[in-house]
């Protein structure tokens, strides 16, 4: 069966928990198949996959900065609330002080920095817990927001708008697709191609065992597969249609977000801390400057998504943000970080929250209420979670093992399909 | 490790079979209470306790002695049921009857109960829900709070301790909180009453107290077994001495008949050979590099203890220093506080390096100077057990391995595996986890991390506990090469044999003060035991 | 092993590429097709996206659209947004209606002002967006508005109150409390200005005090439409204001506010003063007809929805939907033309007669 763990580790990058974002691939796989039959290949359209990209990428925004929050074994609870007050703050610029939307742009970002740096400052160096300081804040700036805003809901002009429902113009010749999101799937389809072979290139200076030429073959088949159909699709919609720029935003702040906490060595001191926070600081880790920063950064992404929120929504009202962090938080467990904190990836994170999102969506298209869509999703984020500690009861392997068993035998193409299903995540992080 | 206990009686009495206890050899003055009888506990691939023999009589005090390890603690999680009957061999015979404790409550409902090192009391409850804890008096259902009182005040009244019953036990001190565990003990009616290192945490006047207590207790009939490092005071209270070493009975001394002082008892506990455990070696010693002068540091909660006092030494180039001492003598308190004060709060000292004073106020600062610390706890402090191996190799010293912030993972793998190949850890590859390692190999990955950050001194804290003999001797020999490479090496140790051993130069450590240094060539256990059990500044020799 | 396992690898790999250049039939058919009124077919899919379930009208205003449209033939797509995130939850639904090609849009928003982006979505792929109860705001995109005349409401309502303290205390002057609803829900300041059309002359004379002085429609928000929010209100004035005061009327936009409020005032001791309402919830026409609160507007929602349900048919039809009103109506882009129903206010004396009709109602009446 060595094959096929080649194939496994190979696919998906080879750690340990790794296994578990391979079980959540297969599951978003699922989700879209079993949407696509049941409204009759409305799920896969490009203008579906258009508005789900737009409608999420605030959410995934936050799951990033959530994943690292989480990873460094704290939460944080603020985030809609200071998406909101972030939201109104720039509204009100515009509105009243003619601020240009460039500026509003960086005065938002400003404000997140702000925030975060007082509830960084909390949590890092006075020690309060994260849970708490950010409860704080989720009342503290749902009434800032409120006092600012006085509960209006505040229009903001046609230019801030392109950041949450805007699309890359038409340019160059007619061919029948959006020209610059083609580029952009070539771009990405180059991407995948380098880094496969800096990654065999890699693995030969390190002396390793090099990955079988069909392995890498068939993983850069089927990434470059699913570059090509996500392409066709974002570039096929209506005319003036594109991949939405916030899901070009998100798209570059996965990549940039993947590289830091992989290969850096900021990012890997926050898993440090999460992991032991004891050891770290014994290992020279600044524990405090560590957990801050996650805090800060956590603030302006909220920010980030704020604006994005109120960009699309055309105006920024008094219920922006609500429960945003538990969406956040979701989307961050079921993309198999520890609530312990030390574990988790940031497309493990992106693929929870779109597992999320495709289910959200499906439903939507098939017109259940969202009474159940809350339902559904309250029990499949504790069957994640109960997979995670069933997984850790019975060491790693076991769930996503058994879920695979019946299939190995006879046909191993469903293995196929789990893998295609990278889908809207290996777009965005397959470069990075 | 949940133990629960089986449904029906937990345990039952059986007719005693008289044996003939051949160990110990004293008249009979008393009758016997407790007979442990050929007990045998092995965990997988240790053999914890062989054959061990154990006889208390009703109504005297009776201390059991040895080194870290020689199998007191779990003699004593036997008798209670924390290992319960079926898991070990050998017969417990109870007030002339064979006892079975499935669990440590049935031990405690026959009487026995055991006070341990790590007191078992809930800061934020007062005196009197600590004291009923878990054995509440009840009333129709509710708790019967006055009964309560009532009976507390008289426990505390027999324990000695004079202090509010409604107070928190967060706001007492630590030789307070051994009595309220006593008074915990004498609520659950006890005949037999079990500690484990009463003394270790408290001051002198806490424990002369306590000891005073135990005397007491024996007026009243209550028999005592007592488990100390401190030998002075099992000198002074003990009737009967059974000396355990590596898991087997040695002897049990009869305090009043058989003339027993500490060397005696020192003697018994460390009187092996002491085979060719280590590497051969040829010191070849330098310089004084490193000094430490009136090191001063209080713990970290307790403000009027002091676990460093004025402690000054040092390390010269090519040389292997032990630090010898109990636990609880301040060895770890000291080296953490000396690596950037990650212990308790510096009150005062000097530490130079080459001839310059330098400053170690963070880690960061202690590894820059070239210092490394190995914790005596890998899992909870030395390692993060999420990372594998090759992570934790790099760990803490990270800008080797990246340029301009980012890890250049190539070259982390191939350090990685160079250290994986010197030290010669078992792992396929360098990806593996280190929760998949075995104690040994988890132990050579946080040598191989510090080592990474070419020191000049390496702190090693109890670098072969729970590791077996095989890569005890392989970790000496890294330590051997590592002081051939020119640089200090600080071995702290419970156990005397590796000391000795392996060091050129042994300082012991009591309470917190610095009580000798001994060259190898005069190193011997008795002296070294003696140093470490007493406020006795010996002369160094 | 390998082999297959490798073949079958590629093959699906194959496919995928292939499905990826081929069956990614291109959806770019330019603006939308057929957004002028030429009709459409008669079992299309109709969207009607309301806000949460919180208040029993939309829950059974939804009921009615399923009915409703179904009888006429549509595929009804009914959905509801979570009741606590509305906003973001209509915004996916209406992109979901969009998606499964639904030729009218029917709107209940959530807040008026968030939806121009899915609104634009909406008109480009050619469905029709009619703005139900509540006005869409700053969108040039929004067809129509359907809704009762809540400038009405707002006059019958201050009438009323004005009606039930003199019929208690025949002489002025009469002290009042005022409560209006969400700020982000247009309807709110229409219903207040249309009250304060009827009383302001009155507080100017001195006739009618407003007890705590706060008249402005910021002071007196009830965020979300929350009873609990205007109950936790109601608790503040009774302990700031009237402590040894009696209050004589509260304008209460609607019936959940005042049962909120008569709530409150009983919890203080105090004696229930005369409260208006609106939307003849079961609830409020018990309490009408106990004689706790004055009165309710009937807005017969089955009469709204059917005649939504009347205009969705016009436009399949191809016809032009009738209108009533085509200046009042300003989103803030555009003045959008809207057919309007008139309100009936309800007391104790006039419910058996206004209720006749209504199956749930009318026993309570009696």
């Amino acid at each position: 069966m060595s094959r096929y763990q080649d194939l496994k580790k190979n696919l998906f990058g080879g750690t340990a928990s790794n296994a578990r974002q391979f079980g959540m691939i297969f599951t978003l796989v699922a989700i879209i198949l079993l949407f696509q039959v049941l409204t009759d290949g409305l799920t896969l359209t490009s203008g579906n996959l258009i508005a789900v990209v737009s409608q999420y990428s605030y959410i995934l925004i936050l799951a990033i900065g959530m994943l690292m929050v989480i990873v460094a074994g704290h939460i944080d609870l603020s985030v809609g609330s200071v998406a909101a007050f972030t939201g109104i703050v720039v509204a009100k610029a515009m509105q009243e002080h003619d601020l240009p939307w460039q500026a509003a742009i960086v005065l938002g970002l400003l404000v997140g920095a702000a925030i975060g740096a007082w509830q960084g400052f909390w949590v890092a160096y006075v020690g309060v817990p994260a849970f708490i300081v950010t409860l704080g804040g989720m009342l503290l700036f749902r009434g800032g927001n409120q006092f600012i805003g006085n509960a209006d809901t505040v229009p903001v002009p046609e230019g801030f708008r392109t950041i949450g429902a805007g699309f890359l113009p038409e340019v160059g010749p007619n061919t029948g697709y959006n020209n610059l999101t083609l580029l952009l799937g070539l771009a990405a389809c180059t991407a995948v191609v380098w880094r496969e072979w800096r990654a065999r290139q890699i693995r030969q200076e390190m002396g390793a065992e090099p990955t079988p030429v069909w392995v890498s073959g068939v993983r850069l088949a089927v990434m470059v597969g699913v570059i090509v159909f996500a392409t066709l699709r974002f570039a096929g919609g209506r005319v003036g249609t594109s991949l939405p720029v916030s899901g070009i935003i998100l798209a570059v702040l996965v990549i940039a977000y993947s590289f830091y906490t992989r290969n850096t060595a900021g990012g890997r001191h926050i898993y440090a801390v999460g992991g032991n926070a004891r050891a770290a600081e014994l290992s020279g880790v600044k524990l405090q400057r560590v957990n801050f920063f996650v805090m800060m950064n956590m603030s302006v992404l909220a920010a980030l998504a704020g604006m994005i929120f109120v960009a699309r929504s055309a105006a920024s009202g008094p219920q922006d943000g609500l429960s945003w962090e538990l969406d956040a938080i979701a989307a961050v467990f079921i993309g198999g970080a520890a609530v312990s904190g030390g574990l988790g990836t940031i497309s493990g994170s992106i693929v929870g929250g779109l597992v999320m999102a495709l289910l959200n969506n499906g439903l939507q298209l098939e017109g259940v209420g969202s009474d159940m869509v809350q339902i559904i999703k309250g029990l499949v984020l504790l069957l994640a979670a109960a997979l995670d500690v069933y997984n850790n009861s019975q060491g790693r392997f076991s769930v996503i093992g058994s879920i695979m068993r019946p299939f190995r035998r006879e046909e191993p193409a469903p293995v196929t399909a789990g893998a295609d299903s990278s889908r809207e995540t290996d777009k965005a992080s397959a470069a990075g | 490790m949940l133990r629960r206990s089986r449904s029906g009686p937990a345990w039952s009495w059986r007719a005693a079979k008289r044996g003939a206890a051949v160990v110990n050899a004293v008249v009979n003055k008393a009758p016997t209470l407790l007979e442990m009888r050929s007990i045998t506990k092995t965990f997988p691939g240790v053999v914890a306790l062989a054959d061990v023999n154990l006889e208390v009589r009703t109504g005297e005090i009776h201390a059991i002695c040895g080194e870290n390890g020689a199998g007191k603690s779990t003699l004593m999680k036997v008798l209670s049921g924390v290992h319960p009957h079926g898991t070990y061999s050998g017969d417990i015979i109870y007030r002339g009857q064979e006892v079975r404790f499935a669990d440590i409550r049935a031990s405690e409902r026959a009487g026995i109960v055991i006070i341990h090192q790590e007191l078992a009391l809930v800061p934020g409850m007062s005196i009197t829900e600590n004291v009923f804890l878990g054995n509440e008096p009840r009333r129709r259902g509710a708790i019967d709070w006055r009964g309560a009182q009532r009976r507390v005040v008289e426990l505390m009244e027999q324990v000695g301790l004079k202090e509010d019953p409604d107070t928190l036990i967060k706001d007492i001190g630590v030789g307070q909180q051994q009595l309220v565990e006593i008074a915990k003990a004498f609520a659950k009616d006890v005949k037999l009453l079990i500690l484990d290192e009463p003394t270790a945490a408290l001051n002198e006047a806490d424990s002369r107290h306590l000891l005073e207590l135990l005397r007491e207790f024996k007026r009243q009939g209550i028999t005592s077994i007592i488990i100390s490092h401190k030998l002075n005071e099992i000198e002074a209270i003990a009737d009967s001495i059974t000396i355990l070493r590596d898991g087997r009975t040695i002897e049990t001394l009869d305090v009043h008949a058989d003339g027993v002082n500490e060397d005696r008892i020192v003697r018994g506990m460390v009187g092996r050979e002491l085979g060719s455990r280590f590497p051969d070696r040829t010191p070849a010693i330098g310089e004084v590099f490193f000094e430490v002068r009136d090191w001063t540091v209080r713990h970290p909660i307790s403000t009027e203890r002091l676990v460093c006092k004025n402690s000054s030494f040092n390390v010269r180039r090519g040389e292997i220093v032990g630090f010898a001492g109990l636990m609880g003598a301040g060895r770890t308190e000291l080296a953490m506080s000396l690596f950037g004060r990650s212990y308790g709060i510096w009150l005062g000292g000097h530490v130079y390096k080459d001839g310059k004073e330098i400053q170690l106020k963070s880690v960061a600062d202690a590894i820059g100077h070239g210092l490394a610390y190995v914790s005596e706890d890998r899992k909870a402090i030395g390692l993060n057990l999420l990372d594998d191996i090759k992570t934790s190799i790099v760990a803490a010293k990270l800008p080797k391995i990246t340029r301009h912030g980012v890890i250049d993972q190539v070259k982390e793998h191939r350090v990685a595996e160079e250290y994986r190949d010197n030290l010669r850890v078992k792992a396929p590859t360098v990806d593996e986890g280190v929760t998949k390692l075995s104690g040994g190999n988890q132990q050579k990955v946080v040598l191989a991390k510090w080592m990474f950050t070419d020191p000049d001194l390496l702190i090693l804290d109890e670098p072969t506990r729970g590791i077996d003999v095989g890569a005890k001797y392989e970790i000496y020999g890294i330590i051997q090469r590592l002081a051939e490479q020119g640089k200090g090496v600080i071995v702290i140790s419970s156990e005397l044999p590796e000391l000795i051993g392996l060091c050129d130069r042994i300082y012991t450590v009591f309470e917190g003060t610095i009580t000798g240094n001994v060259s190898r060539r005069d190193a011997d256990p008795e002296l070294l035991m003696k140093q470490m059990t007493s406020t006795k500044k010996m002369a160094t020799r | 092993m390998r082999k297959l396992l490798t073949r079958a690898i590629a093959t699906s790999a194959a496919a995928m590429l292939a499905l990826g250049a081929t069956s990614c039939s291109n959806e770019r058919e330019g603006e939308g097709s057929g957004s002028s009124a030429k009709g459409f077919k008669a079992d299309s899919v109709i969207g009607v996206a309301l806000p949460s379930k919180t208040s029993e009208n939309w829950v059974l205003a939804g009921d009615l659209f399923v009915n409703g449209l179904k009888e006429a033939g549509f595929k009804p797509d009914v959905q509801y947004a979570g009741a606590s995130t509305t906003v973001a939850d209509q915004q996916a639904q209406i992109s979901a209606m969009v998606t499964k090609g639904a030729k009218v849009i029917v709107i209940g928003a959530t807040d008026a002002a968030q939806l121009s982006t899915q609104v634009a979505q909406a008109k480009q792929s050619g469905a029709i967006v009619i703005a139900y109860d509540r006005l869409i705001t700053n969108t040039k995109d929004v067809d129509y508005y359907i809704a009762f005349d809540n400038f009405k409401v707002g006059q019958l309502q201050g009438q009323a109150l004005l009606d039930g303290m003199k019929a208690k205390k025949p002489k002025g002057p009469w002290t009042i409390e005022l409560f209006s609803g969400s700020p982000d829900d247009n309807n709110s300041a229409v219903f207040f200005n249309g009250a304060m059309d009827v009383l302001k002359p009155l507080i100017d004379k001195g006739e009618v005090k407003v007890g705590s002085g706060q008249a402005d429609i910021k002071q007196t928000a009830v965020q979300g439409w929350k009873a609990e929010v205007a109950q936790q209100r109601m608790d503040a004035l009774l302990t700031s204001t009237y402590s040894s005061k009696t209050v004589d009327g509260v304008l209460s936009p609607n019936d959940t506010l005042a049962r909120a409020i008569i709530t409150s005032v009983k919890g203080a001791g105090k004696p229930v003063p005369v409260v208006t309402g609106q939307d003849s919830e079961v609830e409020s026409v018990k309490s009408i007809m106990a004689g706790q609160q004055y009165s309710t507007i009937n807005k017969d929602t089955r009469k709204l929805v059917a005649d939504t349900v009347k205009m969705v048919k016009t436009l399949q039809g191809g016809g032009e939907p009738e209108i009533n009103d085509t200046k009042s109506y300003n989103n803030g882009v555009k003045v959008v033309p809207a057919f309007l129903l008139p309100p009936v206010i309800v007391t104790k004396a006039n419910a058996a007669q206004a209720y006749a009709n209504d199956p749930k109602l009318s026993p309570l009446t009696k």
